[in-house]
């Protein structure tokens, strides 16, 4: 079996200036799409591997935030008379609507990266991480904004749950961030290799998670909460 | 040290939990001993801890934050991480023919992660104001005021939170490890239904990990909140439920003991096909047994809450889940026996510790029949009844499968054999010494004794039980001693033992 680690040669910088590299082809022996499940040649390809590993990693997010959730749920149902209601900050609309077009933005460049089109995905990408970035800073500014109209941590448990669960949201987005972080860093350098394109593939699909995820979150608030 | 190999990692792993192991024995002793005779003051506790053991004499704190960290150590870093960490780590990439783990360096990273956590743990046991105290349940409202609580329950507690939180981390990112494993890492055209019953062990059991551990940490962080944020999640004081914590910890708690176990059924289920010299009776049948346990452990978490006000009609409805844990169960320990059946049985140290789990498993899931009934319940709900329920079900079991496989792939962790017949002498004095310390506990709870009591010889109804307990905490420093056996035999062997000899192409060892 070819190694299916980095084999990231910076060809960028090889090269000189002159245009955009080619991409390095995926290694034959199991790339994941159209192989047989009992007859492929190698089985451990890092890259489906690493698929099969971001959706379970899902899954426990899953369990984390439903324990959350259903906590929430649970709450409510036990007595209905204290449960106060929040008003959410307007920002967070633009924030999800940020979050979405980000999200819509990292699977553009994803496909780029699959027609060979190294610029465009570079834009895209850009624009994605960029647009990420804004979201977790639009967070900051709705639980400051929450917080001024006086709803924090302590004394309304409908507000405490709303913290938590962004919260939460906000540290699997720092985390999601990071990885798409590092792959803007070796796209601009030109150095996305077949484990580079697993990075980009594995994330962008955290990334559309996070999405639903924030869309749960957000009906929860809306009509339930 | 920041290896990513496998093999490393198990041993590692195994190392990690051998310490834990022998720390958590020590301290169950000083409890047991505490617990017997109270009054008699010992000089060199006072060394130790020269405030809250002034005079030689535990303080009731002292006691029972021994205890908590005792199960804490024991559940957690013992039967959590040997049976499934450090064998799975071992042996899984070897059965499965692929020779390593999907992501070598998730692996190692949740290694440190662990190793981490178990640090913060021995951190709270320093704190000024006392180690935590609250049992490895750590139930609010109590754990989730601070300091005002009473001893043991501002810092020392908060750094508990955190010890299981990271854990939890470290727990949810090694199974995601091992699931990828199977999914992807099987050698070439073996399908699910063909790998040995120990993968499928681990796989199940990593998945339970999977769901179970996520919720643990989401219950964590919102009690680290009631205590450092001000929140009332689970204060009524601030319109919280006490009992919120109880669900979300038991969602986790229960699903935990499966996955102590499990990993013990799938090594017992290989080895006792191995020394038998025939395939494992019933292959199908464990596979599905093994799918049946854990996805109705999953169901089951409101048998711990009978008598927490939980409704009669959920209770039932919990019960009968748990009574139906014992079919698969069952069917396990009949296809063990089946296996055994007329063969001609290589008596060999492992196996031993295989036949001695499946009597134990047997004992200890008899008791959890009665304990799945909300009436019996009522009565038996936290006396020694319970304790040894899960003493002998969740940890002699357990430990039992982690000493099988100890004796049975010692020469693939480390090249070299154990000893077989200090091994044998090991399994005999530790079978006998089991169970003199845990079934007289029954007897106890019969009685109505109490658990987590720091000291009960001031109760006028429990003075007839004295005497038998202090034979449990004598059967139990005598096992504890034996256990000595099986440390000097490992580090012997380590250096001394007959190194192994490779039996050709097929990748096994002449034994």
């Amino acid at each position: 079996m070819a190694t299916l680690t980095d084999h990231d040669v910076p060809i960028g910088e090889l090269l000189g200036d002159g245009g955009y590299p080619p991409i390095i082809p995926d290694p034959p022996g199991g790339g994941g799409e159209g192989d047989g499940d009992r007859h492929r040649p190698s089985r451990g390809n890092s890259r489906s591997a690493a698929v099969i590993g971001i959706f379970v990693m899902m899954c426990a997010s899953t369990m984390t935030f439903s324990a959350l959730v259903s906590a929430m749920v649970v709450r409510r149902g036990l007595n209905g008379m204290d449960w106060q209601r929040i008003e959410l900050p307007s920002i967070l609309w633009w924030n999800t609507a940020i979050l979405l077009l980000s999200s819509v933005s990292l699977d553009i460049a994803r496909r780029l990266l699959r027609k060979q089109k190294r610029r465009e995905f570079n834009y895209f990408w850009t624009a994605g991480v960029l647009m990420g970035s804004w979201f977790l800073v639009g967070q900051v500014i709705a639980w400051y904004q929450l917080k001024e109209k006086g709803f924090w941590l302590a004394g309304n448990l409908n507000s405490a749950f709303f913290y938590v669960l962004t919260w939460a949201h906000a540290a699997h987005v720092i985390g999601a961030l990071a990885a798409v972080l590092y792959v803007e860093y070796r796209a601009l350098r030109f150095t996305l290799g077949p484990s580079g394109r697993t990075w980009v593939e594995v994330s962008a699909i955290f990334w559309h998670f996070l999405d639903l995820l924030w869309l749960a979150l957000m009906a929860l608030f809306v009509f339930w909460a | 040290m920041l290896s990513t190999e496998k093999r490393t990692i198990a041993r590692q792993y195994f190392f990690l939990s051998l310490f834990a192991v022998v720390f958590g024995v020590a301290l169950s002793i000083l409890m047991r001993f505490h617990l017997v005779y109270p009054q008699t003051p010992v000089g060199w506790f006072e060394a130790i801890w020269p405030v809250k053991a002034s005079g030689g004499i535990m303080t009731p704190e002292l006691s029972l934050s021994l205890m908590t960290l005792h199960g804490t150590i024991m559940v957690f870093f013992v039967l959590t991480l040997a049976p499934l960490n450090a064998f799975g780590n071992l042996v899984l990439p070897e059965q499965l023919g692929s020779g390593r783990m999907a992501f070598p360096r998730l692996n190692m990273l949740s290694f440190w992660t662990v190793v981490l956590s178990f640090l913060l743990l021995l951190a709270s046991f320093t704190c000024q104001d006392g180690g935590p105290l609250s049992g490895w349940t750590a139930y609010p409202p109590l754990s989730a005021l601070g300091a005002i609580a009473g001893p043991g329950q501002g810092l020392g507690q908060t750094l508990w939170f955190f010890s299981i939180g990271v854990f939890c981390i470290s727990a949810t990112l090694s199974s995601i490890n091992f699931i990828a494993t199977v999914i992807e890492l099987r050698a070439p055209g073996m399908t699910l239904m063909q790998m040995p019953l120990p993968c499928w062990n681990w796989f199940v059991t990593a998945i339970l990990s999977l769901l179970s551990f996520p919720v643990l940490l989401a219950a964590g962080l919102l009690i680290l909140l009631d205590r450092l944020a001000g929140t009332a999640f689970f204060l009524p004081t601030g319109g919280g439920s006490p009992l919120l914590w109880q669900h979300l910890f038991w969602f986790f708690g229960h699903p935990e003991v499966y996955i102590a176990i499990l990993p013990g059924m799938g090594i017992v289920s290989h080895i006792i096909s191995v020394f038998s010299g025939k395939p494992i009776f019933g292959y199908k049948a464990m596979v599905f047994a093994t799918i049946a346990i854990a996805f109705l452990g999953l169901l089951v978490w409101g048998h711990h809450m009978f008598i927490s006000g939980l409704s009669p009609y959920s209770a039932i409805a919990f019960s009968v889940l748990t009574m139906a844990i014992g079919a698969p169960s069952a069917v396990k320990t009949f296809n063990w026996l089946a296996t055994l059946w007329g063969a001609r049985l290589d008596l060999t140290t492992s196996l031993l510790f295989c036949l001695g789990f499946v009597s134990i498993f047997v004992t200890g899931g008899l008791s959890g029949l009665f304990l799945g009934q909300p009436q019996i319940d009522a009565y038996f709900h936290d006396t020694y009844f319970v304790v040894a329920h899960f003493h002998m079900i969740m940890g002699i079991a357990a430990l039992f499968g982690i000493f099988a496989a100890t004796f049975y792939w010692f020469p693939l962790m480390f090249g070299r054999k154990l000893n077989e017949r200090l091994g044998k002498l090991h399994f005999y004095l530790t079978f006998v010494l089991a169970y003199a310390t845990f079934l007289p506990m029954h007897f106890a709870g019969f009685a109505g004794n109490p658990r987590r009591y720091a000291d009960f010889t001031t109760f006028e109804f429990l003075q007839p039980i004295l005497p038998l307990q202090k034979g449990i905490s004598h059967a139990a420093f005598t096992l504890a001693g034996v256990q000595v056996i099986f440390l000097l035999n490992l580090f012997l062997s380590l250096r001394r033992g007959p190194a192994i000899e490779w039996t050709g192409d097929t990748g096994t060892w002449q034994r």
